[in-house]
């Protein structure tokens, strides 16, 4: 008996403090920080980045890193300077998963809901798209797609919104279906409250947390499949500042200029590490059945 | 048993089916790919474009278009690629050994490493060792393949110059002869590493919690008990328990292997379906990737098809779902 008392004893304690909260959390700080900065460097791009990201140098082209203060980490082959690109590439980063993401996420939970909660043939059918769009690795699709809509940004954003929704659906629908016969959701019928009313007030607000959760474990994989399609040449346009196009540059100059390559993929696995600790971290915070383990 | 192996190739078809309307229809949606066809010279002689259409079939309705369509897809029929101007058939044959020894050296890599690190892990629990093999999953499951290739390729083939860079080498087609294995295996080492890197990575965090749990359980115990060796406990009591479910991922990873490759074989120009998918991606050219995404679609679902029986086998629990 004494293994459950504790659940009594948090109630008997003096009000939290903000600072205790925040200590009791263990917020995984590096990650955080990573994350933060990568958001600083894509909103304020043009004040951070030492040099236009576009600019040749052609006299300073392939200057190793580290040797000169002007280009820290080197330049390429017309001399545009390598850390200015790298800066600038956190915005495109940002420019083209955001809104992608929520495309999916809202397309995710929409259908997620609707095919929870009306049941029968509408969720039959949703679910078997949903299943055909998961079977498919993502690459596949988002190649499909870039084929018959062709090359470009909003392509390619079209093309990682298509291959993402289907997992929110999957598990926004798992979701309802648990919570859909309990008490709260009933009485909500048997008051007559319209279906709509019903998914927006009770159901949605209990699926935010998996929300949350699956969007940052799923952030992490977007930005690989964004880079791994501006790597392939789908996405932007040769010279733009995106990480992916910046490492598929680097590979014409293996031998001669390795520093081309290293550091926008450096980048791209820190950031994506750091996605990947922090959705960790929120599932283990957020899932009271996992908390105890952590 | 018999209702769950037909329920899931009932599956599998009607997936098989979904994608082959999604290919073909995407390619009535997007264009009329008879206008696409049309040399320039005789762009605006529209009795050129109606043989033209003829000629593809193409003035039939959408349903017979798209009947024909599936009877040709099954003898991997898909007409002439535009930029080889021979049979996108042809092109397939050549180029499916290559991705499917690509995907089971993959795999077999993927086993290879990920069971043994996630086992040892978990045996030497919290040691230097095990957070090292920690260190190499959270960075395998976040590193870009291409980038990984790319440092590789710098370090292994560049710099010390150990390994071949590009290509499989004089190796065509399915089986080496004995004097093509070494050059052959030598090509191979790096693309399989490469593919297999994620999956090594999600293969140990498995297999290391699996372990886990079976070495905490009663029989482990027991064995242990009764004096037997660490090594036999470890590997004949609690391994074999532990790896079910982590045989399966391996096999529902050799699908995505089959077609994760894309990104693989463009880095180290390995000729194989993914290769040619890409090309036919930039260049327009519609048969190719007809060809290629209905072939490594069918490779996906079949794959997957089979695990999921084996594992109906396996595990009672799944078929009863």
């Amino acid at each position: 008996m004494a293994a459950e008392t504790p659940a009594l004893v948090l109630e008997e304690r003096a009000p939290v403090s903000m600072a205790q909260r925040i200590k009791d959390a263990r917020l995984p700080w590096v990650p955080i920080a990573i994350l933060l900065i990568i958001i600083f460097c894509a909103a304020f791009a043009n004040l951070v980045a030492p040099h236009d990201p576009r600019a040749n140098d052609v006299r300073n082209k392939l200057q190793p890193p580290f040797a000169s203060s002007e280009h820290v980490l080197g330049t390429d082959r017309l001399g545009k300077d390598m850390l200015s690109r790298l800066i600038f590439g956190a915005r495109t980063m940002l420019q083209v998963t955001a809104p992608s993401m929520i495309v999916a996420i809202l397309a995710g939970t929409i259908v997620g809901l609707v095919s929870g909660y009306s049941g029968r043939w509408a969720d039959s059918v949703l679910m078997r798209i949903t299943d055909a769009v998961l079977g498919f690795p993502s690459i596949l699709v988002a190649l499909l797609i870039v084929t018959y809509l062709g090359t470009g940004v909003w392509n390619v954003m079209i093309a990682i919104a298509a291959t993402q929704w289907a997992r929110f659906a999957r598990m926004i629908r798992g979701e309802v279906l648990a919570i859909r016969d309990r008490d709260f959701v009933v009485l909500a019928q048997i008051y007559g409250v319209s279906p709509g009313m019903i998914v927006w007030r009770h159901l949605f607000p209990n699926v935010i947390n998996t929300l949350m959760v699956l969007t940052s474990v799923s952030v992490g994989q977007v930005i690989l499949l964004e880079a791994s399609l501006s790597f392939l040449g789908l996405g932007l346009a040769p010279g733009d500042p995106a990480w992916g196009i910046l490492v598929a540059e680097g590979r014409e100059f293996l031998t001669q200029a390795w520093w081309i390559a290293l550091f926008p993929g450096l980048v791209i696995t820190v950031v994506v590490m750091a996605f990947n600790f922090f959705g960790d971290w929120l599932r283990d915070y957020l899932d009271p059945r996992l908390r105890r383990a952590g | 048993m018999t209702t769950y192996i037909v329920r899931r190739i009932g599956e599998g078809l009607l997936t098989l089916i979904a994608l082959s309307f999604v290919v073909f229809g995407s390619v009535h949606l997007t264009g009329d790919p008879a206008r696409f066809l049309l040399p320039i010279s005789a762009e605006h002689d529209e009795s050129v474009y109606e043989a033209q259409k003829a000629a593809y079939g193409l003035d039939k309705p959408f349903i017979v278009q798209y009947w024909n369509f599936l009877i040709k897809a099954v003898r991997l029929d898909f007409g002439q690629s535009f930029t080889a101007r021979r049979p996108v058939q042809e092109i397939l044959l050549e180029r499916i050994p290559a991705t499917v020894h690509l995907a089971i050296a993959g795999t077999v890599l993927a086993i290879g490493i990920g069971v043994p690190l996630g086992i040892i892990s978990a045996v030497r629990r919290d040691t230097v060792l095990d957070k090292v093999c920690k260190i190499f999953a959270v960075f395998g499951m976040a590193a870009p393949q291409f980038w990984v290739a790319i440092m590789l390729i710098i370090v292994f083939a560049g710099y010390w110059g150990w390994l071949p860079a590009f290509g499989r080498g004089d190796m065509t087609g399915w089986f080496p002869s004995w004097s093509q294995i070494p050059n052959m295996l030598a090509h191979l080492v790096l693309p399989a590493f490469v593919l297999a890197l994620a999956i090594i990575a999600a293969i140990m965090r498995l297999a290391r919690s699996a372990m886990l749990e079976v070495l905490d359980s009663d029989y482990v115990k027991f064995a242990q008990v009764k004096g037997m060796s660490d090594r036999v406990v470890i590997w004949k009591h609690a391994a074999r328990n532990a790896l079910i479910p982590v045989i399966t991922f391996g096999g529902i990873s050799l699908a995505g292997l089959l077609n994760g490759s894309v990104v693989v074989e463009v880095v180290f120009a390995w000729p194989g379906v993914g290769l040619m998918l890409l090309e036919g991606v930039l260049s327009n050219n519609f048969p190719q990737v007809e060809g290629a995404i209905m072939v490594s679609g069918a490779a996906y679902i079949l794959t997957a098809l089979v695990v999921d029986i084996l594992y109906g086998y396996a595990d009672p629990r799944v078929r009863m779902n």
